[in-house]
């Protein structure tokens, strides 16, 4: 299968691991992940050790398939997100988050987007009785502490990738600017490109998006039916989600999504109906929520798309030292 | 052939256009001219569908333009036959519907039925439940992946640019994530890559609208089965009935997991199967709002699955009554329930239908001949459509209207008394 036409295939393991290029992202990335753990640690957040296995994992959209686990008879799932356990934890703490790794067999059109890999890290933030707005406020003051870590620890490696580090004066100087799923269509309708509105921005159109930007920018309200059940939907827009997205400017796209979360039984039960799910599945997680947890909103800010952010380098890959890119078997 | 029944099925007519194709679209031609022929008044159809009558005009102004379009008169043969179904482009208005988890579905009908309609062009449609009950492993044991085994037979012979493959979802479906494992598959590629791969959401189905999918299956089988379906031993003798759930639908349920589809598999076409229910117009309605590409209503005669007999005598709108609901359709129509040949076909295309869903006929035919069988039944149904259409003073199936048939019990106006009379008696394919 020719699954990376324009020719960004990782090379193997071996010449990958001892490649300058390697090291110095993989140098980033530890220094990302330090600033990640300082910031959160500061404004009170604790850190929980995310589960690999369970019964059911988040279903995901935009057609990745999740990988079983024959688990002592039982078909156990590995991780493509640790949303339902993020909801979970906050029955222990009010702001948890996880530097979690997660496992999605995207489909084989995204193995030329640069932007995916079927194995991936997110750092994974829950923070109980907030809303999108102060979620929001999480995710953008954790880029901006995360890039100004970089660029005073490892100035030397970016400079070695060739990166501009006038690529980041906007994004410091903060903040960022919002608009909504509906003005973003609006916008991709004006330069003729067909993005359908009741779906999530489709790969091309983020990128045209980001093109545009000189600094990061949320994405806020989706359409119901782009996203999965546990996105809470407006009381005073149905249909409009309460969720964000956070897309890196220079074409890099996506870096954050997040939501307020459902926490209500009947509408999570109601949400599933909604997404193709069948509650009988999420048994544990349904019996949970009917006893009550916390209203939250949380994000997952993925870690090597950050890193590839920050390093300027054309392919997520590159940033992870075991690069798994869909539809490419690799070890 | 094995043996395959289908009880108040016309099985005999369908067997002999299995083996003699078009030529048995006729009269025995050995009675040329020996007979005279008319209409048997002693035939009482089944349904209101084909109780309506297919009206020819005297004045046929769509044939005076095919006439100077040709510097000919026409014929039967200048019917272009060829038709946009769902998203796929079809030879003729009809499509190899699902046939769901009973045996016969699942194995060498199935197989044999999707080569032939490869080879033919026409769409198929993969049945809910094949995955779950069949399961998909690639691996070793990849021939038993019933859904690839028929995927693989079906592109063996697709001519190009015509057919497609639809794979439906029901709620257990949604567990083994179907779709998912078939958008990523490498061996669906080439499908996906030319646009003829579509997702299908079962809503419910023609046999038993309310219930979801039965099948009778051994002890060991409902065994493994149980973690995913209710099974209950009601015969004894160590056969159980294993089944479905019929799906929670609200009308934002419906809206929202098509949208979903759309989002989560941009490269496959959206269809969307309805069961004959009260408000099906409404519920078409919603998926064609919600951007389905087609919209398949299974009228309570339909259905190759295994049913209480209640349901399958006394639980459903008729087709007629479906289409008669609906109306002008906001979308692409599709319709199934009895169809085999062309009178029924065109009489539902004058319903407001895109096309039609062979699906028993389809299995009766390649139980008769498991090479050729379909491959026949389609011909003769490509040439009676094409004669019964030129015949009301058209070319193409899609000029095909309402203004075609005289059809008093399916009067579009909503206040029409409307009669209610049984849809025939038990119609299930056993062996």
């Amino acid at each position: 299968m020719d699954a990376n036409p324009e020719g960004h295939v990782p090379p193997e393991l071996s010449a990958h691991l001892t490649s300058p290029t390697t090291r110095a992202a993989l140098r980033v990335q530890q220094q990302v992940l330090i600033a990640a753990r300082a910031f959160l640690g500061g404004e009170g957040f604790i850190e929980l050790l995310p589960p690999v296995i369970g019964p059911v994992t988040d279903p995901g959209v935009r057609g990745s398939k999740q990988l079983d686990v024959d688990y002592y008879g039982h078909r156990y799932k590995l991780m493509t997100s640790g949303i339902l356990y993020k909801q979970a934890s906050l029955l222990a703490f009010d702001r948890i988050f996880y530097i979690a790794p997660n496992v999605r067999a995207e489909p084989p059109e995204t193995c030329s987007t640069q932007r995916h890999l079927a194995e991936f890290h997110q750092i994974d933030v829950e923070i109980a009785g907030a809303d999108s707005g102060s979620a929001q406020d999480i995710a953008q003051r954790l880029l901006q502490h995360v890039v100004r870590h970089v660029l005073d620890t490892v100035p030397d490696e970016l400079h070695g990738l060739g990166r501009d580090f006038a690529t980041f004066t906007d994004l410091l100087a903060g903040p960022f600017i919002h608009i909504t799923h509906r003005e973003a269509v609006t916008a991709l309708h004006d330069i003729a490109h067909p993005q359908n509105p009741d779906a999530e921005i489709d790969w091309a159109g983020e990128e045209l998006l980001s093109q545009k930007a000189t600094a990061p920018f949320f994405v806020s309200d989706y359409p119901k039916g782009s996203r999965g059940f546990y996105d809470r939907e407006s009381t005073t827009e149905p249909g409009v989600l309460r969720n964000f997205d956070l897309i890196a400017h220079g074409g890099f796209g996506e870096l954050v999504s997040g939501s307020e979360r459902e926490n209500d039984y009947a509408r999570i039960v109601t949400r599933m109906r909604e997404t193709g799910e069948n509650p009988t599945k999420y048994r544990w997680y349904l019996d949970m929520v009917r006893a009550g947890v916390p209203a939250s909103a949380g994000f997952g800010m993925g870690l090597e798309r950050l890193t590839r952010f920050l390093t300027g380098l054309d392919s997520v890959w590159q940033v992870n030292a075991y690069p798994k890119v869909p539809g490419l078997v690799a070890p | 052939m094995t043996g395959l029944r289908a009880g108040g099925f016309p099985e005999a007519a369908i067997r002999a256009r299995a083996v003699h194709g078009e030529a048995a679209v006729f009269p025995p031609v050995d009675d040329y001219g020996r007979r005279v022929f008319g209409a048997d008044p002693a035939a009482r159809p089944a349904d209101a569908v084909d109780r309506a009558r297919l009206v020819p005009p005297v004045f046929v102004p769509m044939r005076l333009e095919k006439l100077i379009d040709l510097g000919r008169e026409p014929l039967f043969a200048d019917v272009d036959l060829t038709t946009e179904i769902g998203g796929f482009t079809a030879p003729l208005p009809a499509f190899l519907s699902a046939f769901g988890s009973t045996r016969l579905g699942s194995t060498t009908h199935a197989v044999a039925a999707s080569r032939q309609a490869g080879r033919l062009g026409i769409p198929m449609v993969v049945g809910e439940n094949v995955v779950p009950v069949n399961g998909y492993d690639r691996g070793a044991d990849a021939a038993d992946n019933v859904l690839l085994t028929r995927v693989r037979a079906y592109s063996a012979d697709l001519p190009d640019g015509l057919g497609g493959v639809v794979v439906q979802q029901s709620t257990e479906d949604a567990d083994a994530e179907v779709w998912n494992l078939v958008y990523s598959d490498p061996s669906v590629e080439p499908l996906l890559a030319t646009g003829r791969l579509g997702f299908e959401l079962k809503v419910g189905q023609g046999a038993k609208p309310g219930l979801g999918g039965m099948t009778v299956v051994d002890a060991a089988a409902a065994d493994r089965l149980s973690d995913r379906y209710a099974v209950h031993d009601v015969f004894g003798g160590g056969r159980v009935l294993r089944s479905a759930t019929p799906g929670t639908f609200t009308d934002e349920i419906l809206r929202q997991q098509i949208r979903l589809m759309r989002n989560n598999f941009p490269r496959a076409r959206v269809w969307v199967k309805l069961p004959p229910g009260r408000d099906v117009a409404d519920a078409a309605r919603v998926a064609w709002a919600a951007g389905a590409d087609a919209v398949t209503v299974d009228g309570a005669e339909g259905g190759s699955g295994w049913a209480p007999t209640a349901f399958l005598d006394q639980v459903g709108l008729p087709l007629g009554e479906c289409l008669r609901r609906i109306g002008t359709p906001d979308g692409c129509l599709l319709a199934g329930g009895r169809m085999w040949e062309g009178g029924r076909l065109v009489r539902t295309l004058a319903l407001g239908a895109r096309a039609v869903a062979v699906g028993r006929a389809a299995l009766i035919a390649v139980d008769e001949d498991p090479e050729q069988g379909l491959c026949r039944l389609v011909s003769a149904l490509a040439l009676e459509t094409a004669m019964l259409i030129s015949a009301l003073g058209k070319y193409t199936p899609a000029a095909v209207d309402r203004a075609d048939l005289w059809a008093p019990e399916l009067d579009p106006s909503p206040s029409a008394a409307l009669p209610c009379p049984p849809t025939g008696s038990n119609e299930a394919v056993e062996r």
